[in-house]
C-alpha cells in the first residue's frame, strides 16, 4: 500500500491525488484525462470500423484478443487500419504537445510550430533533400526536417531579438512572413519535379495518413516515447516561464541552458510529425487552448491533457474525412486548417475579450 | 506652382516647396525612363535575344515571315503588356490601402483580396465549369468577399472597435490561410483541371493569358481613373478624419469609391494572370522615400515603379532558372516575404523595443 497515492487536498483546496514523493495530480485533471482517454477509444473503435470492409465491433475485439480473421478482414485491420490510427495520435499528440510547450516558452497564446514557420522549414529542407538525393535514407530525411527546423527557429529569434517585450502579434507576422518565403521556395521546387512526383509531393504537404504504415509507425515510436520522458523533465520549468524571463531565474532556472533545450524539444517533436504525415497546422494552438477549456491546467498535466486532446483531434478529423463518402478527398491538414481557421478566430476573439474585461 | 503635401517624419503641412517638386520631377522622368528600358529588354531579352531593330519592327508593323518578330508579337509582347496591367493596378491597390489603413503592412495580398479572388475563380471553373468572362466576374465577387471576410474577423478579433493595426494584417492573413486551403482541397479534387490551374494559382505572367487581358483591361483602367480623381481628398484623409472632413472631404462616400475601384482592379488582375503577391505590398514602401505622401504622386510613381517592377521580376523569372521559366508569383512571394519580414521588424518590433 507504501506506493499507492492517497487522496488529499492542495494548497488552494483542491482535491488531489498525492504519492509518496510529494508529487500531486489533481482529481479533476485525472477524471478529464481518463474521459479523454473514454472518448479516444470509442473513435478508434469507429475509426477501425469505417471503410470498405467491414469489421464489427466484436470482430474487433475477438481480433485484438488473438484469434484470427479472414483474410481480407485481417489485411484491412492490421495493415492499415490500425497504423493509420496509431499515427493518427501520435502525431496529434506530438505537435500539441510541441505547441503547448512553445506557447509557455514564447509567452505567447498563438504560438504553433506550423504557423511560426518550423513545418514549412522542416518541410523545404525535405524536399531540398529529395531533389538533390533522391535516394536519401528515412535517417538523413529525419535529420534534414529536424536541421531545417532548428534554423527557422534560430532565425526567428534572430530576427525578433529581446524576446519578452516584443509584441506577441508581431512574432507571429515574423513567422507568417518566414513561412511564406519558405512555402514559396517550396512550391518552386514541386513544379520542377515530374508530375506523379509533384502530385505525390502536393498530397504529403497537405498532410495526408494515406501512407501510414507499420514501418512509419515504429519509426515514429521513438519519438512518441521520448515525449513521455521530456513532458515528465520539462513540466515543471514551463510553468516557471510562463511568469516571464526573470520571475523564471529567480525561481533558480538556468535559462542559457534550459531555453535551448526545452526549443530543441519542441522542435524535434513537431518535425518528425512532419516528416511522416506532413505539416499540420493550427493543431499545435488548437490542443493547448481546448484543453484549457475543459480543466485548469498547468506543468505536466497541462502538456499531456493537450497531447490526449491533439490525438483526439487528429483521430476525429481522420473519421471525418473517412465518412464524408464524397468526390473530393479532403486530405487531413486541410481539413484540421478548413476547423482550424474559425477556432483560432475564435480563440482570438476570446482572448480580445478576456482583455476588455481586464482593464 | 500647386501646393504638394510634405509628410515628414512628425509633420504633415500643406506648403509648397520647390526642391520637393524638382526632386519629384527628377523621379517621375528617371521612371518613365527606367520603364521604357525594361519594357525594350523584357522584349528582347529570353531564351534568344533578339536584336533591338526586330523587336522595334515587331512593335511597328510585324513582318510575319520574320521568326523573330513573330516570337516578339506572340509570346514576348503578351507577357509584358500583363506584367505591365498588374504591377500597375496591383500597386496602386497596394498605395490605396496603405492610405486608407493607415497601415504599412497593408496590401491586397495581405488582406484576402487576392486569396477570395483566385477562391471564386477556381471554384466557378471546378463546380460549374465556368468560362473566362464568368471566372472573370468570379473573381472580382472574390475580391470583395475576400476583403469583406478580413474586416469583419478583425472587428470581431480586434482589441478595439477600429480594426486597424495588427489586427487587421493577422486576421487578413488567416482569411488568406483558409482560402488557400479550400483553393487546394478544389485543385486535389480533380487531376484533369489541376495542371490547368496549378500555374495560375501561384501567380503566373504567361502569354496564353492574352486573351483574359483583353477582356479585362478596362476594368482596370478605369479602377486607376477613378483612383487618380480620389487622389485629393485621399490625401486628407491622411491628416485625419476629422480634419478631412472640415476640408469638406465626404469621408464615408471617398472611401467606399477608393475602396470599390481598388477591389475591382485587384479581381480583374487576379482574373487574368492568378494573385501574383506582395507588388502592392512593396511598391508604396518603395516609392514613399522619394515622392513624400501626397497620394496623388505616391499613385502616379506607383503605377510606373510597379509596372517597372513586375516586369523586371518577370525578367528574372525567365532567365536566373533557365532552362526553366519560374512562375513570376512565386518569385514576387520570395521577394514579398522577405520585404514583409523587414516592415515587421522596422516598424512593430523595433516600436515595441522601445
Amino acid at each position: 500500500m507504501r506506493y499507492l497515492p492517497t487522496p488529499g487536498r492542495s494548497l488552494d483546496g483542491r482535491k488531489v491525488l498525492r504519492f509518496e514523493n510529494g508529487t500531486e495530480i489533481r482529481t479533476q485533471n485525472l477524471s478529464t484525462a481518463l474521459l479523454l482517454t473514454l472518448c479516444i477509444c470509442l473513435l478508434a473503435a469507429v475509426s477501425v470500423h469505417l471503410g470498405q470492409t467491414r469489421i464489427s465491433i466484436q470482430e474487433l475485439l475477438e481480433a485484438l484478443s488473438g484469434s484470427v480473421l479472414d483474410e481480407e478482414q485481417d489485411y484491412a485491420l492490421w495493415t492499415i487500419r490500425i497504423p493509420r490510427l496509431l499515427m493518427a495520435f501520435m502525431v496529434g499528440w506530438s505537435i500539441a504537445i510541441a505547441g503547448a510547450v512553445m506557447q509557455s516558452l514564447a509567452r505567447n497564446p498563438l504560438a504553433d510550430p506550423g504557423l511560426f514557420g518550423l513545418n514549412q522549414g522542416a518541410t523545404t529542407m525535405i524536399l531540398l533533400l529529395i531533389v538533390l538525393v533522391p535516394a536519401a535514407s528515412k535517417l538523413m530525411i529525419m535529420s534534414s526536417a529536424l536541421i531545417g527546423g532548428l534554423l527557422v527557429a534560430t532565425l526567428l529569434i534572430w530576427l525578433v531579438g529581446g524576446g519578452a517585450r516584443t509584441h506577441g502579434l508581431a512574432i507571429l507576422l515574423m513567422g507568417i512572413a518566414l513561412e511564406t518565403v519558405l512555402s514559396s521556395i517550396t512550391s518552386l521546387l514541386i513544379l520542377y519535379t515530374p508530375q506523379e512526383v509533384s502530385y505525390a509531393l502536393a498530397d504529403w504537404l497537405a498532410g495526408s495518413l494515406f501512407n501510414a504504415t507499420a514501418e512509419n509507425v515504429l519509426t515514429f515510436l521513438p519519438f512518441f516515447v521520448f515525449s513521455f520522458a521530456g513532458i515528465l523533465l520539462i513540466g515543471p520549468c514551463l510553468s516557471r516561464y510562463e511568469l516571464g524571463n526573470d520571475a523564471a531565474m529567480a525561481l533558480g532556472l538556468s535559462i542559457r541552458l534550459t531555453r535551448p533545450l526545452i526549443l530543441g524539444f519542441a522542435v524535434l517533436l513537431s518535425t518528425a510529425a512532419v516528416t511522416s504525415v506532413g505539416p499540420l497546422t493550427f493543431l499545435g494552438i488548437l490542443a493547448p487552448h481546448i484543453a484549457a477549456f475543459l480543466t485548469p491546467l498547468k506543468g505536466r498535466a497541462r502538456l499531456f491533457i493537450s497531447g490526449l486532446v491533439g490525438g483526439l483531434l487528429v483521430i476525429s478529423a481522420d473519421v471525418l474525412t473517412r465518412s464524408l463518402e464524397s468526390d473530393i478527398p479532403v486530405p487531413i491538414g486541410l481539413s484540421l486548417t478548413l476547423i482550424g481557421v474559425p477556432l483560432f478566430i475564435l480563440a482570438l476573439r476570446l482572448q480580445a475579450i478576456n482583455r476588455q474585461t481586464q482593464h | 506652382m500647386k501646393p504638394a503635401i510634405i509628410h515628414d517624419k512628425n509633420r504633415v503641412s500643406l506648403k509648397p516647396e520647390r526642391k520637393t517638386d524638382f526632386r519629384l520631377w527628377i523621379f517621375f522622368g528617371l521612371a518613365t525612363v527606367t520603364l521604357c528600358a525594361v519594357f525594350i529588354s523584357n522584349l528582347s531579352l529570353g531564351a534568344t535575344s533578339i536584336p533591338i531593330h526586330d523587336v522595334t519592327g515587331a512593335l511597328f508593323g510585324p513582318d510575319t515571315d520574320n521568326y523573330n518578330q513573330i516570337i516578339v508579337h506572340y509570346q514576348r509582347l503578351p507577357r509584358t503588356l500583363i506584367a505591365i496591367y498588374v504591377g500597375a493596378v496591383m500597386a496602386s491597390g497596394g498605395v490605396i490601402l496603405q492610405t486608407l489603413t493607415r497601415n504599412p503592412l497593408a496590401s491586397t495580398s495581405t488582406l484576402g483580396t487576392n486569396a477570395g479572388a483566385s477562391l471564386f475563380v477556381v471554384g466557378g471553373a471546378f463546380l460549374f465549369d465556368f468560362g473566362v468572362e464568368a471566372q472573370g466576374l468570379a473573381a472580382l465577387a472574390g475580391a470583395f468577399f475576400g476583403f469583406f471576410c478580413c474586416l469583419s474577423v478583425a472587428r470581431m478579433a480586434g482589441r478595439s472597435n477600429d480594426p486597424r493595426g495588427l489586427s487587421l494584417i493577422l486576421s487578413g492573413v488567416l482569411v488568406s490561410m483558409l482560402f488557400v486551403a479550400i483553393t487546394n482541397a478544389f485543385l486535389l479534387s480533380n487531376p484533369m483541371k489541376r495542371s490547368e490551374f496549378l500555374g495560375w494559382v501561384t501567380g503566373n505572367i504567361n502569354h496564353a493569358y492574352i486573351d483574359r487581358l483583353s477582356d479585362f483591361w478596362w476594368i482596370g483602367l478605369l479602377s486607376l481613373l477613378t483612383l487618380f480623381l480620389t487622389a485629393r481628398p485621399l490625401t486628407l484623409l491622411l491628416l485625419g478624419t476629422e480634419k478631412a472632413q472640415s476640408a469638406g472631404v465626404n469621408v464615408k462616400g471617398i472611401t467606399r469609391i477608393a475602396l470599390a475601384a481598388t477591389l475591382l482592379g485587384s479581381g480583374s488582375a487576379v482574373a487574368i494572370c492568378g494573385p501574383v503577391g506582395f507588388i502592392g505590398l512593396i511598391v508604396p514602401h518603395m516609392v514613399r522615400p522619394f515622392v513624400g505622401n501626397n497620394v496623388l504622386s505616391l499613385l502616379a510613381a506607383s503605377v510606373l515603379v510597379g509596372a517597372v517592377v513586375c516586369l523586371i521580376a518577370d525578367m528574372g523569372a525567365r532567365l536566373f532558372f533557365q532552362p526553366y521559366i519560374l512562375h513570376t508569383g512565386l518569385f514576387m512571394d520570395l521577394i514579398g516575404g522577405v520585404v514583409f519580414a523587414f516592415i515587421v521588424k522596422r516598424v512593430y518590433l523595433a516600436r515595441a523595443a522601445l
